[in-house]
């Protein structure tokens, strides 16, 4: 054992050795420079309590208190003040009596015993509202630009965790289509591996009725011509005269990479990502639309053995959650879209066994308020289109500001507590998180630690730590586990 | 306790230790005692605040210093297990003035501290592996060295091959040996233009019996400049992150480099000359790397603009990482905050206060850069001058820095390995300091010419040798031959559509393609016609503020080759072409440039341009453009803004002209207008600029010049949100997905596998054998070609082809440059 090495000195360790022990993979990410997990005595892993993880995004702001968190409710008067307006939604019963949600939502209110409902959510304010860079900040733990690419929360599962069934990738992302949509390069930015190089980056399925094309041999090929072409594949890779020009690393990680690729288009498990195979029944219960669809998806995929899926309503400039004008009666369409397909997504992964084992998480980036751009304090530009002090139209009747003092986050299965209610916001303007804020930073811990990963977990990426939490100082909330 | 130091993460978590220690004074935890003591976290910070300064890095006041454990145990200062033995902490607990640590007069070691350090050294002192509190000791010279070559030995006459040599004899290794012809032909032209060779070219390479043919290959090459361009554009855009496309073009927080970068490329710019423009900017046109990503809002104080101006200098140029040190003291090399703070200071238009881990620190930075050794920029300047002293000190003849980084980089994409590496750790050793310097002195004096160094490289038996098999670390390497490469997403796009015959015929990058002659300049080199709205009328003077519409009509009847479009406004204008925003400008006196040929359609188009005057009063005001057709059978059309425009002084709503109800505006003719200030700025580059916008290229279309796809990225096409100079080597199981999925693939290679059907002069043992011309720049081998003829049978229909094609562009063969 020696303690002081000079760095700058030849290293007594016998690096042909460790190649060795490596292994070719993580050889190869060495040699590329690829990051390295720097394991020590000082990150723990904590026991997980799921071993899959799905996040149901309402991307584009959904408003709390048109959902998860009812206000006091102001049903449409021609004249009334916007200040007067908290919620556009009347509250309903849920199935834990001191849970009450918005109406709309009657299917999840019934499985609300099912999980830990977070009121107390917070963003920073970032100066300026641009939803892609909240989104960023949502999914990678670090508010952009940042100095390096930074991988996304599915890749970090992907990285530390690998896959659940190894022909299934890690990280799956249904809905979000990266071309022909507004902001779409932001997009880009955070849906990606980031640093830990592509093999840990999402499989995209934008439309989830199309998802069987991507892991099925290409259009108009039959399945004995594509394993011929296989075959004939091996057998030039075999009879290669110059197979050994290249180091076996560099070999072993593309034939590793086509034998993954060809078990997974020939596994019985490529069935998981066709939902035409779900009885008919069972795809009306689910199918509100895309993002219905996209539910039943995941939870296929799920029980296939995906580690992470996120299903997003799809984020467009102006559209879905994004509402800037015709905020309530587009909500009241939302309702609809989302309400049956995440309620049966939860019953049918606790039918099926899994619930217990799955983190199921509804987020957005940030709520929706009436009358407040940002938060108290904020200097955030206010960019409702129709900026009126009282409601004549219809279309100017709901919450069209972005709101980042407080928001909901629905938690269910992989180990919440069960009908449990954690943190609460104001009852009067500004609706800020009163008892128990918790940012971005310890919301990732949470549900890092809820998968067994250590919030402090570190890559060396260019010189530099970088932690799955900012700074490794994520926190997680012990308090809504089991 | 630490029982085996982990094997691999030695030196990395030696810099991920340090580096976690800054930003986390605040993990001193107060529960520390109820467990295990964390050296980095908790025991560090607490040396390096009290002992730090006199005892670390290079002071050892008394005699002591802790940068490592061993010295720190030195002369039982400490002893492991037992703090009440140990003389530091009898040191720390000493109430005689004389004696006590830290001196009299330093604050205290509180209690709490004082536990955490007894507690470590009761439980052994456990220590990181690596860690020192010390600096590396390994500093780069920074001024040019001209080494004296080795002797030659056995005729190997070449510089390279004199200091390699030696090299390989120091380190008890043969010479690699030396590659056939036809992998030297696919090295070459990979590396040089990015392309394979066609068959017709690998076949007249193959039976040349000239002794000089590889030199006269290399020369063919870099002569085609065209080629050359769109194949370096990919290293470049990713070492100066330009794309065409990205974060921060949504919010015009970005501009693009491309068509200066282009233009630099073709006329192969001297390297100084190109440091210099893009420094220190006189136009827009290089000015996108300095000014990095603006994003709207509050962003950290480590991405400001100027910060993010020093991070890139450093890495791009310099071969530093200063994103570190951008938040505090690097912990992986010897930059401050301070020096990071100070080089942003150089760009920065206000005064700039550091920030420690995004915290202000009170002081404020002075403009300076790092290396004063050969002069400093003045703090007091402007910042325009500021930037063109820095500008000059980078491209200093005395600065061996900058010419070493960007001749490693050159190694590092020709060898696969740099000869510091990684390529962007400057400060880290070289395997061959000899060859480093050569390399970049050679470089310098020889008019920073990019195109020499490759070549020097290229002749050379080292590159021109078998690709190395052995697998080594940065720590350890040693030269045994070039490292295979892997095709880089462009590479391997530019390959499928050269064997397939399937390139696009539009493209995204704003650049002139093709070489214009000198007559096309002067025919195009006519006068700028300007006009404006009605407010002129009766020599009226437009208000500030207004906003005109201007819209001209065209039927295109011809095929087209090519076309561009130029324009400029007093003040500002967008113009459309076809409801797609095509250029923008806010100075009259710079005219802005673009190709539109794929954004013309034969029958009707419409040209839309919004201009706007600005100013604190009513003010003159104009607005002038020009697009030139060039068709197919020759002839061209050239149409200018003139009285045949209409214009309304009512602008739609909203920046989608697509909606805009034209029909219902009022339209007039647009009034001609006679300024001279404007021309004088404009007509002396109308010649140029608008011939290379609309002259065409015969070249195929590159995928370096297109936008990223989903098959681009996941073959590794970075971002290029942040500067990534290195691509991945490895091919992963989602790419192979999509390889294997792909129907954007399968198309173009069942257009490619269409035309080889057609060649019924080829049977089935000849077909095989163009393809793998085509492909790996060899016949198949005896036993390949059996394979192969077998599998598609005497008539192979087009799915077996299609399917041959992929099996063979699958192989690691084809996808690795060896």
């Amino acid at each position: 054992m020696n303690f002081d090495i000079d760095p700058s000195a030849p290293h007594p360790i016998v690096r042909r050795d460790f190649l060795k022990k490596l292994g070719a993979a993580s050889a190869a990410a060495w040699m590329s420079g690829a990051p390295q997990m720097v394991r020590g005595k000082d990150i723990e892993h904590p026991e997980a309590t799921a071993d899959a993880c799905v996040l149901l995004w309402l991307a584009g702001g959904m408003a709390a208190p048109e959902t998860f968190d009812p206000k006091r409710y102001a049903p449409f008067e021609k004249g009334m003040a916007v200040d007067s307006v908290l919620s556009t939604f009347p509250e309903i019963d849920t199935a834990v009596d001191e849970i009450k949600i918005c109406a709309g939502l009657e299917s999840i209110a019934g499985v609300m015993d099912r999980g830990t409902l977070i009121r107390s959510a917070v963003q920073p304010d970032l100066g300026s509202i641009l939803h892609s860079r909240h989104q960023y900040h949502w999914h990678t733990g670090y508010v952009p630009p940042q100095t390096v690419a930074c991988p996304h929360l599915g890749s970090w599962m992907a990285r530390v965790l690998g896959p659940n069934n190894e022909v299934i990738p890690p990280f799956i992302n249904i809905g979000q289509r990266l071309e022909g949509v507004g902001e779409k390069e932001e997009l880009k930015a955070f849906t990606t591996a980031g640093f830990f190089g592509s093999e840990y980056g999402p499989m995209n399925l934008p439309f989830p009725e199309q998802a069987s094309q991507a892991v099925r041999p290409p259009d108009g090929m039959t399945n004995s011509r594509f394993t011929n072409r296989d075959k004939l594949f091996r057998q030039l890779v075999e009879s290669n005269p110059n197979r050994d020009f290249a180091s076996d690393h560099q070999q072993e990680s593309l034939l590793r990479s086509m034998d993954n690729a060809y078990r997974l288009l020939n596994s019985k498990e490529r069935e998981a990502f066709d939902i035409e195979k779900e009885p008919k029944e069972v795809r009306d219960r689910y199918d509100t639309g895309r993002f219905g669809r996209g539910c039943l998806l995941a939870r296929r995929l799920v029980e296939n053995g995906a580690r992470f899926v996120e299903v997003t309503t799809e984020y467009v400039p102006f559209l879905h959650w994004d509402t800037h004008a015709e905020g309530h009666n587009t909500v009241d369409r939302l309702h609809k879209e989302i309400d049956r397909p995440i309620a049966q997504l939860i019953l049918d992964l606790e039918e099926r066994g899994l619930l217990d084992r799955t983190l199921v998480i509804i987020a957005s980036e940030f709520s929706r308020d009436a009358l407040m751009e940002g938060k108290p304090g904020s200097q955030a530009n206010d960019q409702a289109t129709h900026k009126v002090e009282k409601i004549t139209e219809e279309k100017h009747y709901g919450l069209h500001r972005h709101f980042t003092g407080g928001t909901s986050v629905m938690t269910f299965g992989g180990g919440v507590k069960r009908g449990h209610l954690y943190g609460k916001t104001a009852d009067e303007r500004p609706l800020i998180a009163v008892e128990n804020p918790i940012g971005v930073t310890d919301l990732h811990a949470t549900i890092m630690t809820a998968m067994g990963v250590s919030p402090k977990t570190e890559f060396t990426v260019e010189g530099r730590p970088f932690y799955v939490t900012e700074d490794g100082k994520g926190e997680a909330v012990m308090d809504i586990f089991a | 306790m630490m029982d085996t130091p982990p094997l691999y993460s030695t030196s990395l978590k030696l810099a991920g230790s340090l580096a976690v220690i800054i930003g986390s004074f605040v993990a001193i935890k107060p529960e520390a005692a109820a467990t295990e003591v964390d050296f980095v976290h908790q025991v560090v910070p607490i040396l390096r605040q009290h002992c730090g300064e006199c005892h670390s890095g290079e002071e050892s006041k008394g005699g002591f210093s802790i940068n490592t454990r061993a010295l720190f145990l030195d002369d039982d200062t400490a002893i492991p297990g037992q703090a009440d033995e140990s003389y530091f902490i009898e040191l720390i607990l000493e109430s005689d003035p004389d004696y006590m640590m830290p001196p009299e007069g330093k604050e205290r070691v509180p209690a709490q501290h004082l536990a955490i350090l007894k507690q470590w050294v009761n439980e052994g002192m456990t220590w990181e592996p690596g860690f020192t509190f010390g600096i590396p000791t390994y500093e780069p010279p920074f001024a040019p060295r001209r080494p004296t070559l080795p002797e030659v030995t056995d005729g190997r006459v070449h510089p390279i091959d004199r200091i390699i040599d030696q090299h390989l004899s120091a380190n008890a290794q043969p010479r690699p040996s030396s590659i056939d012809d036809s992998t030297f032909l696919r090295r070459i032209s990979l590396d040089l233009i990015g392309l394979l060779p066609s068959p017709e070219e690998t076949r007249i390479f193959l039976t040349n019996e000239n002794t000089d043919k590889r030199s006269q290959k290399i020369e063919e090459l870099l002569a085609r400049d065209i080629p050359y361009t769109e194949h370096w554009l990919t290293f470049w855009n990713d070492l100066l992150r330009n794309d065409y496309d990205g974060t921060g073009f949504i919010t015009k927080g970005r501009t693009q480099i491309s068509a200066w970068l282009y233009d630099s490329l073709k006329v192969n710019k001297p390297f100084n000359e190109m440091v210099t423009e893009l420094i220190a900017p006189s136009d827009i046109s290089s000015a996108g790397f300095i000014n990095g990503i603006e994003w709207r809002g509050t962003v950290s104080a480590g991405q400001t603009l100027p910060i993010q101006f020093s991070q890139s200098l450093s890495q791009s140029f310099l071969g530093i990482n200063m994103k570190c040190a951008s938040c505090h003291d690097s912990f992986i090399d010897r930059w401050t905050l301070a020096e990071a703070y100070n080089l942003a200071a150089i760009y920065s238009e206000e005064p700039l206060e550091l920030h420690r881990c995004d915290k202000p620190t009170g002081e404020i930075a002075q403009a300076a850069w790092l290396f004063p050794e050969i002069g400093q920029v003045n703090p007091e300047a402007p910042k325009k001058e500021r930037l063109s002293q820095l500008a000059a000190l980078m491209t200093h003849p005395e600065n061996g820095r900058v010419p070493r980084t960007i001749v490693n980089r050159l190694w590092g994409q020709l060898m696969g390995h740099g000869i510091v590496h990684p390529l962007d750790a400057m400060q880290t050793k070289p395997w061959s300091e000899d060859l480093l310097d050569w390399l970049a002195a050679d470089f310098q004096d020889n008019g920073f010419d990019l195109k020499r160094t490759l070549r020097t490289i290229v002749t050379s038996n080292a590159y021109q040798s078998a690709a190395s098999m052995e697998e080594s670390t940065p720590e350890e390497f040693s030269f045994t031959g070039p490292l295979p490469k892997r095709l880089t997403a462009e590479q391997f796009i530019d390959a499928i559509w050269q064997i397939t015959g399937s390139a696009p015929t539009g493209f995204h990058a704003p650049v002139a393609r093709g070489v214009v002659p000198p007559e096309l300049v002067q025919k195009l080199s006519f006068p700028s016609s300007w006009v404006w709205g009605p407010s002129v009328d009766n020599e009226g003077i437009p208000k500030h503020g207004e906003k005109i519409l201007l819209r001209r009509d065209l039927k295109i009847t011809k095929a087209i080759k090519s076309a561009g479009v130029i324009a400029a406004a007093d003040n500002a204008f967008v113009l459309y072409l076809n409801n797609r925003q095509i250029l923008d400008g806010v100075k009259w006196e710079s005219l802005e440039a673009a190709p539109v040929t794929t954004q013309l359609r034969s029958g009707s188009n419409q040209l839309l341009m919004v201009a706007e005057n600005r100013g604190p009063k009513p003010n003159a005001a104009g607005a002038f453009a020009a697009l030139r057709i060039e068709y197919k059978d020759g002839t061209d059309d050239i149409i200018v803004t003139d009285e045949q425009w209409l214009v309304s002084e009512t602008i739609p709503k909203g920046n989608r002209p697509a909606k805009w109800e034209l029909q219902k505006l009022k339209w007039e003719s647009a009034r001609p207008l006679i300024n001279t200030t404007w021309k004088s700025k404009t007509d002396s580059r109308i010649g140029k600029t608008l011939a290379f916008a609309s002259a065409g290229s015969e070249e195929k279309v590159r995928a370096s010049l297109l936008r990223a796809d989903d098959l681009m990225r996941s073959l590794g096409r970075p971002n290029r949100d942040q500067i990534v100079t290195s691509r991945p080597n490895e091919i992963t199981t989602l790419e192979a997905i999509d390889l294997s999925t792909s129907e954007k693939l399968m198309s173009h290679l069942k257009r490619g596998a269409e035309k080889f059907a057609t060649r019924k002069e080829l049977n089935s043992y000849r077909l095989v054998e163009e393809i793998y011309l085509a492909t790996l720049c060899r016949r198949p081998s005896e036993r390949e070609s059996k394979i192969l003829t077998q599998a598609l049978g005497t008539d192979p229909d087009v799915d077996q082809i299609t399917d041959l094609l992929w099996a063979v562009a699958l192989t690691p063969e084809f996808l690795f440059n060896r």
